[in-house]
């Protein structure tokens, strides 16, 4: 069953009143439960892909179907709604609240959508990417990997269709990557979640079903 | 909602992103209170005491007995009343008489103040002062310590009245109401009102001054004015006169108005420089809640939902910090009052609510006017940045920002000061400080960064440094500047207000007139005087004489009708100088050796403002009438006057040699110290001719006021200089992180602890310097209308501010800067940095 399909996508941006088209006519379709990789070299359009996907920008032509539903043909409010029940993130820069503890970093968005025991789910959560003895501690008291795995722990908490990666391991060192990509694939397996992300590690897409390869906007590459 | 908003701000409080905010809400909201507080207290306090300068909350003056019907009505209001007739009558003991200033007065005088009287007679010994709340008894009369020599009697005797006999019980110090009126220049006699009949001396048409008095709550009094108001218009009876403390007494309505005027330019600038602090507060707050409000629309958080979450920490942020600020606003009033407990009277009224309603509104619209517009594109925020890492934000448009901020404060300012000059003072100084930023602190950077390139070393980096984030220190420089330039201007205004007062009630100031001295009198009073070592401010002669035709013809009908100096004998002097006091406005003096023509109008001086009153200007004519003898007199010069000389002062000025003709009489003023008091008694006795007036009685009683109010001044001014210090804090804060963060870059490359914080010195002390250059130029300019427009005293410059402006700021900023980084810079570069991010 197809959960992410995309059509004829095309982003137009001005730059100095030239028109610079950073995607162009790009076509795919993720099946649930599925894992796709985004690769290609820097500037080939790669976030602006998985921004468009996740409905938080809008193509300049073509349409992103999440879930069944037209992206396009909804506007910001509906968009943020079919987030909220279909999608999750990962961050390159982890994007944790540095105000906020561990525990809290993963309950805030369970709070948000009025989850009564949030923070006992959060706690599990931090438990499973084995951060269960620094629930108290704040961001900043953290390792890079281990805000890392925070962030992991924060986006599965939701319970998303969809994970949306973008360079997951991409501040990382290789060492500490690598575990962070073991579970993210883990946590993937484990709830069947379906995973699209964008990467330079050669190690990771390999890990996808599918890699789609961009070169300046363009899909040149599908295995 | 509520809860999740309360959640986001307990966790935004506990993470320190609210500290500076919270900080400065707290600091607007207690610097408002306490001063509203304090203005609201001793603003009150004025009243009840200029009310007692009245001895009542409101009279009704004229010359008939009051209306019956008056009593029951302010009865009906839950209101005290009182009668009061004053006239001049003759008094006798024997063979010595005396044109006595006779006040009767009924049981219930006095309403406000007491009336203190003595046993010993000029005595100003404390112990022999008693203050009594009400007048005499029938049959009884309290007088002038100056009347007993006059008539040769002691305490305890009688004196004739009219038809009936007084016995005198005691001597009269002071009355609440006496005040200064000196056109009574015959010795006071108090009365009671019930002997009035029996005494017989008030006939139709005898001229008697009659008092109706009220007393009670505010909006009882209001309301007895109103309904007695309407009465009179009704009737169309002009002959009432219904008087307040604001106009019961000149000098004292002067003084409250003056006093009032301060506080509330002390509570404006507390607005805002409480704004300027919120608004740096806020501006990094908003910085610290981009990444929170990009994440939660990427979870899909809808921008309505964001925008609720927000506005309900907002409120919830606006309703505990108000309350705190209230409690804080009154703990530091209470503590202000407490170190004062010896000037200000032992129990100052309560405050009204308006205060407390001051205090919160001040605190939830600087939150929206400062807080919000930092906030307000938040919502907007397109998630996709934190895709891209660039979470820059752009907030709303500053012209905007800087539009909403201007109009919160001048809805604050208006409502808190209820005047339009302060607020336009205040703002223009904005206005002017923003115009001079934009066009100096680019030039006065680029200027330090050439001055810094050529010194090299530290002086490069920081001043390079300035230059590179120019933007955000213009805007810095823009909250130093207004505190600083506020801080200035409070300093002037207190101190040359204070100045004045205290000039004007000097200790050795003039206390007592010596009037109606004959001219072979002078030199044995003189001779007198000097005995007791007492010496006088100088004596003129003076003439009295009417002023009958303007250029010609009388003086129109209905200016004779407004203008009482047209129906009465005037005082006229003459000068061959220009006395000390006076200034001239128009025109020139006469020179030492003027001649005139025997045809010739001889020429003439008048004060400025009774000049304009009476329509004269440079080159009119005016005739006077001296006992039936003419003069025709030429208007050639005006002068500005300083009545609270408390010397002689004169309305009309001559060259020597033109009245000398006329019967004249001496005029002098002179201190006479407590001590010396008994002197007039001596004085009295010797020349029963001359008339006596005790300026001593009146001047103590404005003192009193005076140094309340001065107490109260200080206590503001050190307030506004500590929340003009926090501002600083606010916004040396607020640029921390920048700062540190190329701290632990320096560290990192090996630079000193000590070269790093002289780069900071440096830096923090080139901004306070050009902000202080241009807060100077500021103050001077906002200085010179607010001198000129509450003041009324002509502007001048102020060199001090021009040193003291650059040099303040420089050292406070550099040691604010410093102060706040020297811990953190010590720290291992890994660990600052990790801090930071």
């Amino acid at each position: 069953m197809t959960i992410l399909q995309a059509e004829q996508l095309t982003k137009q941006v001005a730059v100095g009143g030239a028109e610079l088209r950073i995607l162009d006519g790009v076509e795919l379709s993720v099946q649930r439960g599925d894992s796709l990789a985004i690769v290609g070299a820097s500037g080939s359009g790669k976030s602006t892909l998985l921004g468009l996907l996740a409905g938080l920008d809008l193509p300049t032509s073509g349409r992103v179907l999440l879930a069944g539903e037209d992206l396009s043909g909804c506007d910001e409010e509906q968009r943020a709604a079919l987030r909220e029940r279909y999608v999750g993130f990962v961050f390159q820069s982890f994007q944790l609240l540095p105000s906020l503890t561990a525990l809290e970093n993963v309950a805030l968005p369970l709070e948000l959508r009025g989850q009564r025991d949030a923070e006992r789910d959060a706690a599990q959560f931090l438990d499973r990417v084995g951060l269960g003895e620094r629930l108290g501690h704040y961001p900043r008291q953290l390792s890079g990997g281990e805000q890392q795995r925070v962030a992991l722990a924060r986006a599965f908490a939701c319970r998303p269709e969809v994970l949306f990666a973008d360079e997951p391991t991409g501040n990382l060192d290789t060492v500490t990557g690598r575990a962070v990509d073991e579970l993210l694939f883990q946590l993937n397996q484990e709830h069947g979640t379906t995973l699209v992300l964008v990467t330079h590690e050669e190690g990771l897409a390999a890990r996808c079903s599918t890699q789609l390869t961009l070169d300046a906007g363009r899909v040149v590459g599908r295995r | 909602m509520i809860a999740m908003a309360g959640k986001l701000l307990l966790r935004n409080w506990r993470s320190g992103a609210l500290r500076l905010v919270v900080g400065s809400l707290l600091l607007a909201v207690a610097v408002v209170t306490s001063v509203a507080l304090l203005a609201d207290r001793v603003e009150r306090a004025l009243t009840e005491q200029s009310a007692t300068f009245l001895a009542a909350d409101l009279a009704v003056r004229g010359p008939n007995p009051p209306p019956l019907a008056w009593q029951p009505l302010s009865a009906q209001s839950g209101l005290a009343s009182s009668r009061i007739a004053s006239f001049s009558s003759m008094v006798y003991a024997g063979q010595e008489m005396h044109l006595a200033a006779v006040k009767a007065v009924d049981s219930g005088y006095p309403l406000r103040g007491q009336v203190v009287v003595s046993q010993q007679p000029f005595s100003q010994q404390p112990e022999d002062l008693q203050p009594r709340s009400h007048g005499p008894a029938a049959g009884e009369v309290w007088v002038d310590a100056r009347l007993l020599p006059l008539l040769n009697v002691a305490l305890g005797d009688t004196i004739e009245l009219g038809a009936t006999q007084l016995r005198i019980t005691h001597v009269v110090v002071t009355e609440p109401d006496r005040g200064g009126s000196f056109s009574l220049f015959g010795a006071r006699v108090l009365m009671h009102y019930q002997d009035l009949d029996a005494a017989a001396v008030i006939l139709p048409g005898s001229r008697v001054n009659y008092r109706f008095l009220v007393a009670g709550p505010a909006d009882a009094v209001a309301s007895f004015n109103r309904q007695v108001t309407a009465q009179l218009a009704e009737g169309d009876d002009q002959h009432w006169q219904i008087i307040t403390p604001d106009n019961a007494e000149a000098s004292i309505a002067d003084t409250v108005q003056r006093g009032r005027t301060f506080l509330l330019l002390a509570g404006s600038v507390g607005v805002i420089l409480a704004g300027v602090a919120l608004a740096l507060a806020s501006r990094q707050f908003a910085d610290a809640q981009l990444a929170q409000v990009a994440l939660l629309k990427c979870w899909g958080v809808s921008g309505a939902r964001v925008r609720r979450l927000y506005a309900v920490q907002l409120v919830l942020l606006a309703l505990l910090g108000a309350a705190a600020g209230l409690l804080l606003g009154w703990l530091f009033h209470a503590a202000l009052l407490a170190a004062l407990a010896d000037y200000l009277p032992a129990a100052l009224p309560a405050a009204s609510w308006q205060p407390w309603l001051t205090g919160t509104a001040t605190g939830v619209l600087a939150l929206v006017g400062f807080a919000l517009p930092a906030l307000w594109h938040l919502p907007g925020l397109p998630p996709l940045a934190i895709l891209r890492s660039d979470i820059t934000g752009s907030p709303l448009a500053l012209a905007a920002r800087l539009a909403i901020a201007v109009l919160v404060a001048v809805v604050l300012l208006y409502s808190y000061s209820a005047s339009f000059w302060i607020t336009l003072a205040l703002l223009a100084t904005l206005a002017v400080l923003a115009a001079l930023i934009a066009s100096l602190a680019v030039v006065l950077l680029r200027v330090a960064r050439a001055i810094g390139n050529r010194l090299g070393g530290v002086w490069r980096m920081a001043a390079a440094n300035l230059w590179r984030a120019r933007l955000q220190s213009q805007l810095q420089m823009l909250g130093f500047a207004a505190a600083i330039a506020l801080l200035l201007v409070m300093t002037v205004v207190r101190g040359s207000l204070i100045d004045e007062w205290r000039w004007q009630l000097a200790d050795d100031a003039p206390n007592h007139f010596l009037v109606n001295v004959a001219p072979y009198e002078i030199e044995p009073v003189k001779a007198l005087l000097a005995e007791r070592q007492l010496s006088s401010e100088g004596w003129f002669s003076m003439v009295r004489g009417r002023l009958v035709e303007i250029n010609g013809a009388p003086p129109p009908a209905d200016l004779k009708e407004r203008h009482e100096s047209l129906n009465r004998e005037l005082n006229l002097s003459w000068s061959e100088t220009l006395p000390e006091n006076n200034q001239l406005v128009a025109g020139d003096w006469w020179p030492a050796d003027i001649t005139r023509a025997a045809d010739e109008p001889i020429p003439m001086s008048i004060e400025v403002e009774l000049a304009d009153e009476l329509g004269l200007t440079l080159g009119d004519e005016v005739t006077f009438s001296i006992g039936g003898l003419r003069f025709l007199a030429v208007l050639v010069n005006t002068r500005a006057l300083r009545w609270e000389s408390m010397t002689p002062n004169f309305y009309f000025l001559f060259p020597e040699g033109v009245l000398e003709e006329f019967p004249r009489s001496g005029i002098t003023s002179l201190h006479i110290p407590a001590s010396e008091k008994l002197v007039i008694n001596d004085l009295l006795r010797r020349y029963p001719t001359v008339v006596v007036i005790e300026l001593d009685k009146v001047i103590s009683q404005i003192q009193s006021v005076v140094n309340q109010v001065t107490q109260g001044l200080q206590m503001m001014t050190g307030m506004i200089l500590l929340c003009g210090v926090l501002i600083l804090y606010a916004g040396v804060a607020l640029s921390m992180p920048a700062r540190l963060q190329q701290s632990a870059l320096l560290r990192t490359l090996g630079s000193s602890r000590r070269t790093v914080l002289r780069v900071q010195a440096v830096e923090f002390a080139l901004l306070g310097g050009i902000a202080g250059l241009i807060a100077a130029a500021a103050a001077e300019l906002s200085l010179a209308a607010i001198v000129e427009q509450l003041f009324a005293g002509g502007a001048q410059l102020h060199p001090w501010l021009w040193l003291a402006g650059p040099l303040g700021g420089a050292s406070l900023v550099a040691l604010l800067g410093v102060g706040y980084s020297a811990r953190s810079v010590g720290l291992p570069p890994l660990q600052l940095l990790r801090q930071l991010s």
